[in-house]
């Protein structure tokens, strides 16, 4: 009786009773089991000839199939690999510099709509679109745009201080949190064109740059939404020791407020890398030969022959694995503990 | 909550200077000045980033769905058309395909309709007799209103027998289905992982692994993996006696494969996110509840769950907004069919774009949009602010 | 004075931005119109008969780089790839081939010229999309240059392919770099043993499909397919309908059309003939694989190479994917055959078919009318108006190298280089064929089938209307997966295409659509 009883006393705080451990042990094989299957597939897949992926399910190599390294010897070495270096080091650059900005300012933003009320004036807001929308009407209609820029920030800053002024209505913290998100809203398909258009005008067309700074814009309401609970949850005393002892915000946000809150910083950054790695609609138009990105070769395979399985397995498994690594690197940072102490001292 | 009051575009200027130290009251005055601007240093990188490339393609897509895009001699023209794209979608030829095939309503059909207009008013009751009053919100959330009440009518109606949902309500069930699963599937796995097993770091990167993927890959790798005539299911698929038959002949079959797919691949996002604010729940609290006599369910029910209530809005928030947008997953494992059973609607506006009907791509893609912010601000509203206030 | 301290700190910050996004090279392209004053490449011609003994002086191209654009191969962009280099030996101009998935290539090429950007030179694509092009005068007129130029060999390229697929409204816009059309392939060993003939029409075809389902083809012990052919939404399913119905439709010759009424640009698809070629398609779903209605043409010939299937349809892929061992086991087992023809047409004016006689099909034979669909078109190089002249003339030379019996013939017997025969030439050597690993049964049974397709008046033209992909992949395709997929009754699926078609002819003006019709089936009032 008392035996039975031990199975189910837990071991230590967060440990599990032995029965507990043997239930998620269970479910924990199960997911992983579900995870990694497809993973396996991909990787069988990726040593069989055509014939052996068309004739039916073969699991085993050596045993069911003769493996062979077509696929890596041309995806790799052979024919493909000019189109497979360049654009993975594309896919690296764009990736990490875009994240890493998207999470620097996005943890700035998120932080300012946590600690401070800000109050744009609706008549502000109204007669910047105005402007922009006459800067752009001035451009389409062929004037420079560094003229017609300058115009027409000099306009809004005439038109806010008469016209701008009269209109007392503000909007809060939520609303510009809003209408962050409210950027996602819209499918890619709809925006990719202008977008286009945009970057070629700019001449920046078939660059890294571009790619990094749509990324940067696609993603950062994202990183706000996230980042602005985590902070939420970090106690406002903290900062208001710091505060008294002569800190200043900056100093507060990098030395005090960033520490509490690596696992949410972690996890976000994961997101948001994640995403810059595997984008593939925007990164089909503005990249033409030079920025192509590793996802517009994994979708090429599917040619006029019908998908090849066996080089489209190839390429997802060399794509995922330096994400891996970055994520087993900082997987250890989402870790309980790091608050022990703070919130005492 | 806030901490001090910063105002964007102040009308006094009221700057303190430091202690009137000679040598450095100019250094201190710099710090003052930066300390002060310290709220919109904060804010105005990303809102300008933001704005930077969020005004101009609103605009010009906007236009674009109010125009018709056509060929002529020396180019492209876009001409005006009014709401004849929207029309279309509506009332006119792709109202099969975009709203579905309308049939009268089953019995089962009335009572949920029934239900959800009953809650509906109720909740407008409540705001109208609330103390906070106002026009602006009074109109919208009658408008919201109508909204959920007209798309219940629609999930209703082309969900019944002789009815044929179009790519609208074949999205909303993939929204609201794939996210429920997600979630539940999200929050066991961080629960589980979070516990002290030895081996659970490993755990905790595999399962990270399938969000990794690229979607276009994930689409083609569940596509070998649904193939039941050569993919590695063939086996089972035979052994269960179904080998002459196949799930994509039945519109609800292939649904549920795209659904599968989609689920193994967000779990994981939701599983990180959710596993980070359960990390963030500090030992203390846990402990002292633990000395005060609380079993394990009221930790969970009273410490947990309230710590990971607001960021799980935020995620369910970001999440529908994405899922939204599901296109690889349809577009790669049936190319919208059998029929259009599986057609999303980024896939119904990534088609007709690429037809070069980028009016008719446009209105989609700004209805999609429409009901995406009633939503949103609906869900924000109504569940995020209830559950961040306070 | 704080609020303006703070709108000079937004401006500085814009300012900034705006100077960092501020261009550092800027490209001129330089916009050239239409009818332009072509000079003739008379190098051209000297740098042909270089081919055989190359002189280093003759290089009339140095320095200039042509970007040329097409989807990621190996089929297409290999071959392109592999010549760059020869050509540039010759010639000295550098051919940069850059490749992007093929589902995207068409908005790739329609973005880069309707911009402005010209960032490519000449683009490799099919001619289906040609009109697109064309209409708006993105598209360089070719017909001086071929004109001024023997070493094409202009003649040597099959009628329809050179008077038809290349042309619009009586000019030539692109190089046929291949040939396709539609073909059905059969097992060899199969019918030989049941003693049956390859399929003549579309009845018999069903009947050999009928009589193989179920039956174990490849020796593995699974019961096999009759006939697999790609239904898939979105995939090829509305050029495969056009496979089954063209032979009921157009029987006068290729200027009559298959999809409209040349006098009103009426749809054709409201009559017996349309519905009997729906018939015959959803009937072979009973024949096929379970889920062919997800099966592309990709899955449908990997499904025949391995055995699964006695009979399919397909563009010239399924010859060369036989013959090679990583690909298929049915090595030395592969028929092709023209597409099976009807027995019965459509008259016009009634819109019931008709039996055939020498009136109703002049073309037919054994009074079966065969109308070989040349479904896309077949890869050809295209000029962006828009590029430099000197690019111009290197990228025209290097398609028409490309197209030279010198090089083609040599391309279209590798199975990977997703050439398929298009000139009379290559049919005369069957021992290329053989070399490449054909049995010689084989090579001649799929020559032959290739030439009778050839050879035929009354192959059937692509449909080639500006946005001719809102009538076929948005109308037309999703009505046929509906009607498949059992969503719609056969009646209202002819009456949904029919509807379709009506309302963006009269979108996109009625005049000027039939006009376009008339031009590309060089009908001329």
């Amino acid at each position: 009786m008392n035996a039975i009883r031990t199975l189910f006393r837990r071991k230590s705080l967060f440990g599990p009773s032995p029965i507990g451990m043997m239930c998620s042990y269970l479910v924990l094989g199960i997911w992983t089991v579900v995870v990694l299957f497809p993973l396996y597939w991909l990787l069988v897949t990726s040593f069989k000839l055509p014939v052996d992926v068309n004739t039916g399910p073969f699991y085993l190599p050596f045993v069911d199939f003769k493996p062979s390294l077509h696929a890596w010897q041309y995806i790799l070495v052979g024919d493909l690999s000019n189109d497979t270096i360049r654009p993975y080091i594309n896919t690296v650059i764009v990736a990490l510099t875009s994240s890493s900005l998207s999470l620097l300012l996005g943890t700035a933003a998120a932080y300012g709509l946590t600690r401070f009320v800000y109050r744009p004036r609706l008549g502000a807001i109204l007669t910047f679109i105005g402007c922009v929308a006459l800067a752009i009407v001035a451009i389409n209609l062929g004037a420079p745009w560094q003229i017609a820029i300058i115009a027409g920030i000099a306009l809004f800053i005439l038109l806010l201080q008469t016209i701008g002024r009269r209109f007392k209505r503000a909007l809060g913290n939520s609303d510009i949190a809003f209408w962050l998100i409210s950027q996602r809203m819209l499918p890619p398909v709809a925006v990719v064109l202008p977008i286009y258009i945009l970057f070629q005008r700019l001449h920046l067309l078939d660059t890294r740059t571009a790619l990094i700074i749509t990324y940067l814009a696609v993603t950062l309401p994202i990183v706000v939404w996230l980042m602005r609970d985590y902070f939420q949850t970090i106690p406002v005393e903290l900062e208001e020791c710091a505060a008294i002892d002569g800190a200043s915000r900056y100093r507060t946000f990098w030395s005090i407020v960033l520490p509490l809150s690596v696992p949410g910083l972690v996890a976000t950054f994961l997101f948001v890398l994640v995403f810059a790695w595997n984008e593939y609609l925007l990164a089909l138009f503005l990249s033409g030969a030079d920025a192509q990105t590793l996802p517009l070769t994994v979708a090429a395979q599917n040619a006029t022959r019908g998908p090849q399985w066996w080089y489209m397995s190839v390429l997802i498994l060399i794509m995922i694995v330096p994400v891996i690594a970055i994520a087993i690197a900082l997987e250890r940072y989402i870790a309980r503990g790091l608050l022990v102490g703070a919130v005492k001292g | 909550m806030q901490v001090e009051r910063q105002s964007q575009h102040p009308v006094q200027s009221a700057t303190s200077p430091g202690p009137p130290l000679a040598s450095s009251s100019r250094w201190r005055r710099l710090n003052a000045w930066a300390e002060h601007l310290a709220g919109s240093v904060f804010i105005l990188p990303a809102v300008l980033v933001v704005l930077f490339l969020a005004i101009f393609p609103l605009i010009i897509s906007l236009y674009l769905s109010l125009s018709r895009f056509k060929f002529v001699k020396g180019g492209f023209e876009i001409k005006f058309a009014g709401l004849a794209n929207y029309r279309k979608l509506l009332v006119g030829s792709q109202q099969s395909r975009f709203l579905g095939v309308l049939a009268p309503p089953s019995p089962a059909g009335w009572l949920v309709f029934g239900i959800v207009v009953v809650l509906l008013l109720l909740s407008l009751v409540r705001y109208v007799r609330s103390g906070s009053l106002s026009i602006g919100g009074l109109f919208g959330r009658l408008v919201s209103s109508a909204v959920v009440s007209l798309g219940a009518w629609l999930l209703v109606r082309t969900l019944s027998a002789g009815g044929r949902p179009g790519t609208l309500v074949v999205t909303w069930i993939y929204v609201f289905v794939g996210i429920a699963v997600q979630y539940l599937l999200g929050l066991g796995l961080a629960l589980l992982t979070t516990q002290r097993l030895p081996g659970r770091r490993f755990f905790r990167v595999i399962f990270l692994l399938p969000m990794m993927i690229t979607p276009v890959g994930i689409a083609y790798t569940f596509r070998m993996l649904t193939d039941t005539d050569k993919g590695p299911f063939q086996p089972i698929w035979q052994a269960l006696g179904l080998g002459l038959y196949s799930w994509v002949n039945d519109p609800w079959g292939a649904r549920v494969a795209v659904m599968i797919g989609d689920i193994w691949q967000w779990a994981p996002f939701l599983f990180i996110v959710l596993l980070a604010a359960l990390e963030s729940i500090s030992v203390e609290q846990i402990e002292a509840a633990l000395v005060d006599g609380a079993n394990r369910w009221q930790i969970f029910w009273h410490i947990s769950v309230p710590a990971i209530l607001p960021v799980s809005t935020t995620l369910i928030l970001i999440r529908m907004i994405e899922a939204f947008k599901i296109v690889d997953l349809p577009n790669v494992l049936t190319n919208g069919g059998p029929g259009t059973a599986t057609e999303s609607l980024t896939l119904h506006a990534f088609m007709t774009w690429r037809a070069l009907d980028l009016g008719g791509s446009a209105a989609i893609a700004y209805s999609l949009l429409f009901v995406v912010t009633v939503l949103g601000m609906s869900y924000v509203n109504l569940v995020r602010s209830r559950v961040t206030e306070g | 004075m704080k609020s303006r301290i703070w709108m000079i700190v937004t401006l500085l910050v814009v300012v900034a931005m705006l100077a960092a996004c501020a261009p550092t090279t800027v490209t001129v392209t330089v916009q050239v119109p239409v009818k332009e004053t072509v000079e003739v490449p008379v190098e051209v011609e000297k740098e042909v008969e270089v081919v055989v003994t190359p002189t280093p002086e003759a290089k009339p191209f140095e320095g200039v780089e042509v970007n040329v654009l097409t989807f990621t191969g190996p089929q297409i962009a290999e071959p392109l790839q592999r010549r760059a280099p020869d050509f540039q030996a010759l010639t000295g101009a550098k051919v940069n081939v850059t490749i992007v998935p093929f589902s995207d290539l068409y908005q790739k090429i329609v973005t880069d010229m309707a911009t402005g950007t010209n960032a490519f030179d000449a683009f490799v694509f099919a001619p289906q999309w040609m009109v697109d092009y064309i209409v708006p005068g993105y598209l360089e007129d070719l017909t001086d240059r071929v004109a001024a130029d023997p070493a094409i060999q202009w003649g040597d390229i099959a009628p329809f392919f050179r008077d038809f697929s290349a042309t619009y409204g009586g000019r030539i816009y692109t190089i046929p770099l291949d040939g396709d059309f539609h073909m059905v392939y059969y097992r060899t060993d199969l019918l030989e043993q049941e003693g049956m003939n390859p399929p003549e029409t579309w009845e018999e075809y069903v009947e050999i499909a009928r009589f193989f389902h179920s039956k174990d083809l490849n020796g593995d012990g699974d019961p096999d397919y009759g006939s697999c052919i790609s239904k898939k939404r979105n995939a090829q399913a509305y050029w495969f309908i056009y496979s089954i119905g063209s032979a009921f439709i157009q029987s006068q010759g290729t200027s009559q059309g298959v999809f409209f009424n040349t006098e009103t640009m009426e749809p054709l698809v409201n009559n017996e003939a349309f519905a009997a070629a729906l018939d015959v398609y959803k009937e072979t779903t009973k024949y096929g694989p379970p889920d062919e209605l997800n099966l592309d043409v990709g899955d449908t010939r990997s499904l025949f190479v391995a055995g699964r299937c006695a009979l399919s349809m397909d563009w010239g892929d399924i010859g060369t994917l036989a013959i090679d061992p990583t690909t298929s086991v049915m090595q030395d087992k592969v028929g092709a055959v023209i597409l099976p023809g009807s027995a019965r047409v459509l008259d016009w004016a009634t819109g019931t078919l008709v039996d055939c006689d020498e009136t109703t099909c002049p073309y037919a034979t054994n009074g079966v009318n065969h109308a070989p669909f040349a479904a896309y078109g077949g890869w050809s190089g295209g000029i962006n108006a828009g590029a430099a002249p000197e690019v111009k003339d290197a990228a025209y030379a290097f398609f028409s190298y490309m197209a030279q019996p010198a090089q083609s013939n040599v391309d279209v017997t590798i199975g990977k280089t997703g050439f398929n025969p298009y000139r009379t030439s290559q049919f005369l050597n069957r021992q290329a064929w053989v070399e490449a690993g054909m049995s010689p049964k084989a090579a001649a049974d799929y020559l032959g089938a290739i030439e009778g397709s050839l050879a035929s008046p009354d192959m059937v033209l692509d449909l080639r209307i500006p946005q001719n992909q809102r009538y076929q992949q948005i109308v037309l395709d999703t009505a046929i997966s509906q009607f498949l997929a059992g969503e719609i009754t056969r009646e209202e699926c002819m009456q949904q295409i029919y509807d379709g078609w009506e309302e963006i002819t009269d979108e996109l003006g009625r005049d000027s659509q039939l006009e376009a019709y008339r031009g590309t089936l060089g009908v001329t009032r």
